[in-house]
């Protein structure tokens, strides 16, 4: 008689620590072992492509934000760049300027987040509050600039709500000095930690074939290995006149795709955001910072599909107008949409403990899954 | 590779019968193609080298319902090692009596396994189905949902497990618990 094990089917979430929001997937266990793997998803859809339809382009601002709370800037920039783009609307320069520096500083904040609850879901509480204490800082600054501390609602079509206090610049340049040696502490602290290695190097690895079959985008894409960023591939705003590189993974240890690099690159690209930040000061220019038309917001019928470069990997909006003050449709194409959907692939055959690392590292937010 | 190009390229695969290259005014032009041939034309676009779109970006479900009651399945495809992109579209009639008997087309979660999941959410939302797909079923809402909501004429059903989805019920409980 053969030898057998039984499998056993465990269900982990909605409301587990590390699902990130509310997230629930179907385990077949054998042992430690992941059998089969099944996300369960849609606890936080909200409607927001029906809702968008619902309401004047103007309206669906404030929604964009809860897209993905984590980066609100990053989500209002790219619902706006679709609209001006389609309704023609010419965006300021010094505008432009904000706009890539919120973008940035909400990237650092996002990739914080994402970094801080890393460590927590493997087990190391220590670091999260290290990052939040960051963040705070940030959040400061983001209240002092539109009175929002998450939800922010800053940018217009053509251009942004309100220009930058007195001082602002000042403020953000000493937030970057006390910042940037803190990434090299991170490295000390979580990084270069062996235990932190030994628990993400070599798991869960994600070829670029499979990265690519599954579309994923933003830091997942290029942690495996593929040399793509929306920024400096396909500018958009004024990226096209800053300096930065783009962090593809490299394997400094362990290999290309793992937990590892996914967590690795994200270090990177928080070092690059600074440096696109003190490019921003350095550059930003006089001028109104909104060009705020009289006119009625009016979109010609047709079809366009923008994305731009979100923490989480691109976010692209594909709007069908058909003349009305409302769009006929909106799609939202997000990252954690795909990063969720290669769960199932990569999860299967994995630890447990390790499918928590897995979903820590792909960074997924729930609601941006859902929308 | 240019867009021209490609539509060469594409005409010289599956024929030119049939095949409807829109110009659109605001932004992205596009391929309409009939549902019959999307299989053989998406294996094509995917394994050819000169085109080599290894990635589907987005699928999206439209509704139209302005002269005729149609749904639309768009496809934005990109090459990442070409840096090329291409939109194909494909119409679906949607007859008033048995539409979830018309609104079929072919799944391609075998050729982009990232379909796998927005053609869960298509069917979810439209109620268009995809034959050959690994795992149909719905991905957002949960199972026991009844219609698809972004279908243009769809009506939210008043109670859902038991419980009022109207505000004008909601707003009556309050004032009857306010006296």
């Amino acid at each position: 008689m053969p030898l057998t094990t039984e499998t056993m089917v465990l269900n982990m979430g909605p409301h587990h620590p590390s699902t990130h929001g509310v997230l629930r997937f179907i385990l077949r266990t054998d042992g430690e072992v992941i059998h089969l793997c099944r996300p369960d998803v849609g606890y936080l859809h909200r409607g927001l492509e029906k809702i968008a339809e619902q309401l004047p382009y103007a309206h669906f601002m404030p929604y964009t934000d809860r897209l993905d709370y984590l980066a609100a800037m990053n989500c209002n920039l790219g619902y706006a760049i679709t609209v001006e783009k389609a309704a023609n609307i010419e965006v300021p320069l010094r505008a432009e300027y904000v706009r890539v520096l919120v973008a940035e500083l909400n990237r650092i904040i996002s990739h914080l987040i994402s970094v801080g609850t890393f460590a927590m879901d493997i087990g190391a509480v220590t670091p999260f509050t290290h990052t939040i204490r960051e963040r705070e800082w940030v959040n400061d600054l983001f209240e002092e600039l539109c009175g929002g501390r998450l939800t922010y609602n800053y940018v217009r079509f053509g251009g942004v709500a309100f220009d930058l206090p007195d001082g602002f610049l000042d403020r953000l340049n000493r937030f970057l000095d006390y910042f940037e040696p803190r990434l090299e502490q991170y490295n000390r602290f979580i990084s270069k930690n062996k235990i932190f290695k030994e628990r993400l190097v070599g798991v869960a690895v994600i070829s670029p074939q499979q990265a690519l079959d599954y579309a994923l985008v933003g830091p997942n894409l290029r942690a495996s290995g593929i040399n793509w960023d929306l920024r400096r591939d396909e500018p958009y705003s004024v990226y096209g006149d800053l300096e930065f590189d783009v962090p593809v993974g490299a394997a400094e240890y362990g290999v290309v795709g793992d937990c590892y690099s996914r967590y690795w690159i994200r270090i990177w690209e928080m070092e690059q955001s600074v440096r696109i930040l003190r490019q921003c000061i350095a550059k930003m220019p006089e001028g109104p910072h909104w060009n705020r038309s009289k006119k009625k917001l009016k979109v010609e019928p047709g079809e366009i599909y923008v994305r731009t470069e979100a923490p989480r990997g691109e976010l692209g909006f594909y709007l069908i107008s058909q003349g009305g003050p409302k769009p006929h449709r909106l799609r939202i194409r997000t990252g954690s949409f795909s990063a969720m959907s290669i769960v199932e692939e990569v999860g299967s055959g994995l630890m447990v403990a390790d499918l928590v690392a897995l979903i820590a590292s792909l960074d997924v937010v729930a609601p941006e899954v859902d929308r | 590779m240019e867009e021209q190009s490609i539509l060469e390229r594409i005409k010289r695969i599956i024929g030119e019968a049939d095949l409807v290259w829109v110009d659109d005014q605001l932004g992205d032009s596009y391929l309409v193609i009939p549902k019959e041939k999307l299989r053989r034309l998406a294996i094509y676009l995917k394994g050819d080298f000169h085109l080599a779109f290894d990635t589907l970006m987005c699928l999206s479900g439209v509704h139209n319902m302005g002269e005729q009651d149609e749904m639309e399945v768009v496809y934005h495809l990109y090459s990442i090692r070409h840096r090329h992109q291409f939109i194909l579209k494909v119409k679906l009639d949607r007859p008033a009596f048995f539409p979830h008997f018309y609104l079929r087309v072919d799944s391609l979660s075998g050729i982009w396994p990232a379909a796998a999941w927005m053609e869960r959410e298509a069917y979810d939302m439209f109620g268009i189905h995809f034959v050959g797909h690994d795992d149909f079923r719905r991905l957002l809402l949960p199972p026991d949902w009844e219609g698809h909501p972004l279908q243009k004429d769809y009506r939210e059903s008043e109670v859902y497990r038991g419980i009022s989805t109207t505000r004008e019920e909601i707003e009556g409980i309050l004032a009857e618990e306010s006296g």
